[in-house]
């Protein structure tokens, strides 16, 4: 009835977790154990000062023999006179502590010349002696120090970024410098206004100003120019366009003023609002880079390395030397490399990243296995029908990218206000020319320029995407993907939410959750169980320790499994193949029947042919569910949920979470789901959470779709929102955000209205003077980008 | 005021210098990776 109680212990020595049943030592895992040897070893133990997270280490025990494989030299190694380099991808890079870990490497492994990390692309350089020491023996140190070890993949990309990086930053740099420049210049002027200054001394410093103005802002604002130029050409209106005819406007109306020696200049306002707007979109760009780097995570996923099969021999080759129509062995425990047809032997798959199933499928010879899906049972050889990025995996990250990159209709919003102000603007430029045309053409010309240059979309084109940026970086940072900006408007406001049972509010793996009759069989269970794969016996093995070695185990596929513990003759298995072996008691029948009611899988458990025990195992909910649901009531969603799971088992995770019973709906079909999205928006915004492809449909047609960790390709592909963490509290965070970031951009644009009207005024009735410009444009764009920053959007809860 | 047409454009000069070494700064690579560096600093022990 019980679950058996922990032992009282120390927490783990490396990361700091419990330790679980089953463990003897002072290690939640033989991962921490074998990093935690490893660092002291080298006398490293300064790392634990220095961390300021801890988490369990994982570490494999990979040969990484395919990194000295000749076609991954080829492809990823650069030959320097003595000294070999390349770039690796190194997981689990958190914190300060990981990235000296790593470039202490030199002082461990002889032979290594330099390690170089570099903490945002979790890219380590590595520069070694192909003499002294192989690359693999590199991988293993590195893996040992628990950061297992991947080749960099998409170095081409790689080198495409960091090109517009530099060139945005160069822009940057000469922008930030004519401003200085200006502005003293611009100083001296507005000073010389009121002190009095010699004609010739005030040439000179225009003569100066523009001579710096010109190219410098000429070349720092090309980008504007571009997108302009690009938006002109397909008909679009782009913030870009009204910036660029200020710009082109001041700058030119500017020189001829300078040339003729009379008029005003703006050319200093006119570099700040360059600079400022060059710094917005390099914070912008860095933030994307930052999203981007996430969706590379997932094709971490997949192995980099796989034993190829040639006839009687089995060679490791690292992915990218696999072509389709080879032949590969991956055995069990093991993440299956390419998409292919299993050509022998039989196993099951847990296909939970592509199907979001929690059950493992049982797979033989003849069905199709695909890349990132994990070998539970046996060994498999497959023939390889894809590889690399021709998987469904890899096409998955291609899309995940795709779609970071469309345009938001938010900031499509912001382009309809850009194209009323672009047409608000000229008008007023019109009438302003024309109005004092009556009295002079010289003054009607200038004070329309004035409104060109003083009338400044920093609003726009500054505080909105900046808002944006800062709440999808701070969600990306804490595990929640939101593809495009449109999203976090969506959710801001609340509508019903949908909530798929299974793998959202549960966590998606099998574990023990009730036990019947005898608690000592707990133990036999878990030694019969010690040598198989299977989720059940995880589960039996991490409900109790194992009581002894198990001899003889024979497992069955799919039915159960026998073995010798001691001198018991054990069997755990499902009720039915139990019964064909042993006489069942009906006190037995009664707790199979009873769990079986609850939603439980009941696993019987046979001791010298009499069933001593049930085990009835459950998908257990998510200990931060209850919370997660409390707190959407509370933004004013009305949480249902929606699963294809049994009536039975619904109502149970809905009570358990306090979902009133008519807001549970069990055996949904995906028609059904469907049939519930669409009828509520007429209500009003609906939000569906899911993680599988029978929620793929309901996710498309719902206003905003979120998929959660674990989920089913279709899935993500179909969600505007990814959460990378099994967190469902999450949803609640992002949806919070999501209002939180709307709220900013509609303060950005209040404060911008504003401003414009009262300079536009200014302008057209002629008493704008530069100096005053030189003051409001910074001013607003500076009140703007507080504004963005101060956003509390997806900060931490207090 | 003389001295200005001398100060001024070798100011100039000055901020064009700056600007030139800003430029080479970025082209050889020491801002590409701005996230690392002020982790690195924290080593304050014998590894080099």
């Amino acid at each position: 009835m019980t679950a058996i109680a922990p032992r009282a212990k120390p927490d783990c020595a490396h990361c700091g977790l419990p330790i679980p049943a089953g463990r003897d030592d002072q290690f939640c895992c033989t991962g921490c154990e074998i990093v935690y040897g490893a660092i002291a070893e080298h006398g490293l133990d300064r790392y634990y000062a220095l961390r300021d997270q801890a988490a369990p280490a994982r570490t494999t025990t990979r040969s990484y023999a395919e990194l000295d494989d000749p076609a991954f030299d080829r492809v990823h190694v650069q030959h320097e006179g003595e000294v070999s380099r390349t770039a690796l991808y190194l997981e689990d890079l958190r914190c300060t502590a990981c990235v000296w870990l790593v470039e202490a490497a030199p002082q461990c492994v002889p032979g290594i010349v330099d390690v170089r990390v570099d903490i945002g692309r979790s890219r380590a350089d590595v520069t070694w002696d192909p003499n002294t020491v192989e690359l693999s023996q590199i991988a293993r140190h590195l893996d040992r120090i628990g950061h297992a070890v991947h080749p960099y993949r998409g170095l081409d990309r790689d080198k495409q970024r960091r090109r517009e990086d530099r060139a945005l930053l160069v822009k940057l740099g000469v922008a930030g410098a004519a401003v200085g420049n200006l502005m003293l210049l611009a100083i001296a002027l507005y000073a010389g206004m009121f002190g009095g200054m010699q004609r010739a001394d005030a040439t000179f410093f225009r003569w100066a100003s523009m001579l710096v103005a010109v190219p410098a802002l000429g070349f720092a604002a090309t980008p504007f120019f571009k997108t302009a130029l690009g938006a002109l050409r397909s008909h679009r209106l782009h913030l870009d366009l009204p910036l660029s005819i200020g710009i082109i406007a001041g700058l030119a109306w500017g020189t001829a003023n300078v040339v003729r020696g009379v008029g005003e200049i703006y050319f200093d306002s006119l570099a700040m609002l360059v600079f400022l707007l060059l710094v917005a979109r390099w914070i912008v760009l860095r933030h994307q880079r930052r999203a981007s780097s996430a969706a590379e995570l997932l094709l971490a996923l997949t192995p980099s390395r796989a034993r190829r099969v040639t006839g009687e021999d089995v060679v490791e080759v690292p992915i990218e030397a696999l072509v389709p129509g080879d032949r590969v062995r991956v055995l069990a425990g093991e993440t299956i490399p390419v998409d292919g047809v299993i050509a022998s032997g039989a196993s099951a798959i847990d296909a939970g990243l592509l199907t979001g199933e929690s059950r493992p499928v049982d797979v033989a010879s003849g069905d199709r296995v695909h890349a990132g899906t994990v070998n539970m049972a046996g060994p498999l050889t497959i023939d390889v029908v894809a590889a690399g990025e021709a998987t469904r995996v890899g096409k998955l990250v291609a899309s995940i990218e795709a779609m970071s990159a469309r345009k938001a209709p938010i900031e499509r919003f912001v382009d309809r206000v850009a194209g009323r102000f672009v047409a608000t603007v000229t008008a007023a430029a019109a009438i302003t020319m024309i109005g004092w045309s009556f009295a002079s053409i010289a003054t009607g010309a200038e004070n329309a320029m004035a409104l060109l240059v003083v009338t400044c979309p920093c609003a726009l084109a500054l505080a909105t995407p900046l808002a944006v940026t800062v709440a999808l970086g701070r969600a990306a940072r804490r595990g929640i993907l939101v593809k495009g900006a449109d999203a976090l408007e969506r959710l801001a406001t609340p509508g019903t939410i949908f909530l798929d049972k299974t793998g959202t509010l549960t966590e998606g793996k099998l574990a023990v959750t009730s036990w019947r009759g005898d608690l000592d069989a707990a133990k036999l269970a878990a030694s019969a169980e010690a040598g198989s794969n299977h989720p059940i016996a995880r589960a039996l093995r991490s409900y109790s320790e194992p009581a002894q070695p198990a001899r003889d185990a024979r497992e069955e596929l799919g039915a159960g499994i026998a073995a010798l513990v001691g001198t018991q003759r054990v069997l755990v298995g499902s009720p039915s193949w139990i019964r064909r072996r042993c006489t069942v008691r009906s006190s037995v029948e009664h707790w199979i029947t009873e769990l079986a009611q609850r939603g439980e899988s009941p696993i019987a458990i046979a001791v010298d042919g009499q069933v001593v025990a049930v085990a009835g195992l459950s998908d257990p909910i998510r200990p931060d569910a209850a919370a997660a649901i409390r707190e959407l009531e509370a933004l004013g969603w009305d949480v249902q949920l929606l699963s294809g799971d049994d009536t039975r088992v619904v109502d149970r995770v809905g009570a358990a979470l306090g979902v009133p019973p008519e807001a549970c709906h069990g055996m949904v079909t995906p028609e059904d789901k469907l049939a519930r999205v669409t009828g509520a928006r007429a209500a009003g915004p609906v939000v569906m959470v899911g993680d599988g492809v029978n929620d793929a449909a309901a996710m498309a047609a719902a206003t905003t779709s979120i998929a959660v960790s674990g989920a089913a390709e279709v899935a993500i592909e179909a969600a505007d929102v990814y959460l990378r963490e099994p967190s469902i509290s999450a949803i609640a965070d992002t949806a919070r955000g999501g209002r939180e970031t709307l709220r900013t951009i509609k303060r950005s644009l209040r404060f911008s209205l504003v401003y414009n009207l009262f300079a536009g005024l200014l302008a057209a009735s002629g008493i704008i003077h530069p100096l005053m410009a030189a003051l409001l444009m910074p001013l607003s764009s500076g009140a703007v980008l507080a504004n963005s920053f101060r956003s509390r959007a997806f900060e931490n809860k207090p | 005021m003389t001295t200005l047409y001398i100060v001024l454009p070798l100011a100039l000069i000055i901020a064009g210098a700056a600007v030139a070494a800003f430029i080479w700064v970025v082209r050889s690579g020491q801002l590409d990776d701005v996230d690392t560096p002020p982790r690195r600093i924290l080593f304050d022990d014998d590894a080099t």
